[in-house]
């Protein structure tokens, strides 16, 4: 629940210019999907929404507040997870709550009553509660990524951001993530901007839409906007005579439901 | 067509060329090599002679150190008995009194590597962790890496020798060089261990907007618990074959037995306290590499015969380590 906007943002690693003067306005409660090739600027451009990377210029700022560095209530699910192996799927929820417990509390595992249950409640919503005392590492790709979200939505965020999150999953695993990430927005009312590789998967839980090129916003708009000529001017000329077939064939819409009936296959 | 084949004598006269080098090269380095050889060898005064001519007495000790006997009766082989009427005189493993037990020497050794170990292991946390650069910043962190750096350099019996001032010639002398030596040794280890470190997690830890020593413990401790928990077992084996070498300087337990015995020349009593040494070494290293591989997510732990085999060249290697 907060609006976001970004004005002129610029980031430049050396010679190499990451994000080329990026400025948009995210209403409350917006499913944003940001779109491109590799080396686009996506993960930039959310590391800078997160605060772990500082841009080079412009600014950003969350109801009004700038983005100084990272924040509890800015959450973000990486594209490997990076949850620890070593700790059970719960305390890894946990670990959501460390902004706001001491030091000593974190380090004895008092933290407070309320988080302890907002931990096993984001689990809930994941669909992981019977495995909370489960060992992290030991779980499959698509539940370790959904541990990730269960500790982005302990941290009670009002900035979801998801870096990718469903790239190096199966397809089946992919959809399901995607799926219990859109619930999880909705049922907190969060915003959300998430950079996805798979147009399919982007048309199919997407609201609005950002396509990015050489760090340049190229498309901004919503679902009824986002056609083939869009994903052609983002990606180039590739991948899409598929689509574009499809597209004359049926209305994309049954087109999505047809690729959602994979998702039962998973667990 | 002519200009080819001068092309490819060329290419040719190049390769001999280059073989010629290499050749020369290679003969240069082997002499090298044997002058150090044979200076190394002068230098300790290495000498077949001595060999041959102590040949005899080293049989003659041999069959002190494997006293010959039967087996059921009838089949020829060590006498056994030997060894276990030594064993027996001198408690090297467990007796009862009046249904009290009487620790032996196999314990006072045991417990000088354990003790050593634990003692060891806070020093060895904080040095380890304040070591890596990735949580001290670069010139600064080599404060604590050379500190262990110093620690390794003296070996855990120079280390007794160093503290002799302070507890005398004893196990508590022992344990304590074995604790300084575990801070150096599984110091630097739980540092190479936190090098390798993923980014991805403590970068995860840091967005939930963590402070610095939240990112530290859950970020990059969190990520090594098992390898440490597995290094610290490690350590332990070493030390228990250290707490071995330290009673030959006098610090007790079955060391010291086994010089005692050398130097009076009972070679029977040696080999029964070795046999002890090895029953030890072996069986903390079989109980280490057990919990080692069920912690590691019950990988295939050594087998027993392979620790036995190996058993030797362990042993010696702690005496310098």
């Amino acid at each position: 629940m907060s609006t976001i906007e970004v004005t002129n943002l610029s980031k430049s690693y050396g010679d190499v210019t990451a994000l080329d003067d990026v400025s948009f306005t995210i209403p409350d409660g917006e499913f944003v999907v940001v779109l491109g090739q590799s080396g686009a600027g996506k993960s930039t451009l959310l590391r800078c929404l997160n605060g772990i990377t500082r841009p080079t210029s412009g600014s950003i700022t969350i109801d009004d507040a700038n983005v100084m560095g990272p924040r509890n209530d800015v959450a973000m699910i990486f594209q490997q997870h990076y949850i620890l192996g070593q700790m059970s799927a719960y305390s890894n929820a946990l670990t959501g709550a460390l902004g706001r417990t001491s030091f000593l509390g974190s380090l004895l595992g008092m933290y407070d009553g309320d988080d302890k249950q907002e931990a096993l409640r984001a689990l809930e919503t994941v669909g992981l509660l019977d495995e909370a005392n489960q060992r992290a590492g030991k779980m499959s790709g698509g539940q370790q990524q959904r541990v990730g979200i269960a500790r982005a939505l302990v941290q009670n965020p009002n900035l979801l951001l998801a870096d990718e999150p469903v790239a190096s999953l199966d397809p089946a695993s992919a959809e399901t993530v995607m799926r219990y990430i859109r619930d999880a927005a909705d049922e907190r009312d969060l915003t959300t901007i998430a950079s996805l590789h798979q147009v399919n998967i982007a048309r199919e839980f997407g609201e609005r839409f950002i396509g990015m090129k050489d760090g340049q916003i190229v498309f901004d708009g919503y679902r009824e906007d986002f056609n083939v000529d869009v994903i052609d001017r983002i990606y180039g000329d590739i991948e899409t005579e598929a689509i574009r077939e499809e597209q004359t064939d049926e209305p994309p819409e049954n087109n999505a439901a047809a690729t959602s009936g994979a998702r039962s296959h998973e667990y | 067509m002519s200009t080819d084949t001068d092309r490819i004598e060329d290419a040719l006269r190049n390769i001999q060329i280059a073989k010629r080098v290499r050749l020369l090269f290679s003969i240069v380095v082997l002499v090298l090599f044997a002058w150090f050889f044979t200076n190394a060898l002068s230098e300790v005064g290495f000498s077949i002679g001595e060999i041959v001519e102590y040949w005899p007495e080293f049989t003659d000790a041999l069959g002190d150190f494997f006293p010959p006997g039967t087996l059921f009766g009838v089949i020829p082989f060590v006498d056994v008995s030997q060894y276990w009427a030594f064993i027996q005189e001198r408690n090297l493993l467990l007796q009862f009194q009046d249904g009290n037990p009487v620790l032996g020497a196999v314990f006072v050794t045991f417990a000088m590597g354990f003790a050593g170990t634990v003692l060891g292991i806070p020093g060895a946390l904080i040095l380890g962790v304040l070591g890596s650069e990735r949580v001290t910043p670069y010139p600064f962190n080599f404060i604590f890496r050379g500190t262990m750096s110093v620690i390794r350099a003296i070996p855990a019996l120079v280390w007794a020798l160093i503290y002799i001032p302070l507890g005398g010639v004893s196990p508590f002398t022992a344990t304590l060089a074995i604790g300084t030596d575990t801070m150096g040794n599984l110091g630097r280890l739980f540092t190479d261990a936190l090098e390798e470190v993923e980014d991805g997690p403590i970068e995860a830890i840091e967005s939930t907007g963590a402070n610095s020593p939240q990112k530290v413990v859950f970020g990059m401790l969190s990520q090594v618990f098992t390898p440490f928990i597995a290094w610290t077992m490690y350590i332990l084996e070493i030390n228990v074959r250290i707490g071995v070498t330290m009673g030959l300087i006098g610090g007790g337990g079955l060391g010291q037995v086994l010089q005692t015995q050398r130097g009076l020349f009972r070679y029977t009593n040696m080999m029964a306290t070795i046999l002890v040494i090895f029953m030890l070494v072996v069986s903390v290293e079989f109980v280490s590499q057990r919990v080692r591989s069920y912690i590691r997510g019950n990988e295939e732990g050594t087998s027993l015969l392979k620790l036995i085999v190996e058993f030797p060249q362990r042993m010696a290697r702690s005496i310098w380590e």
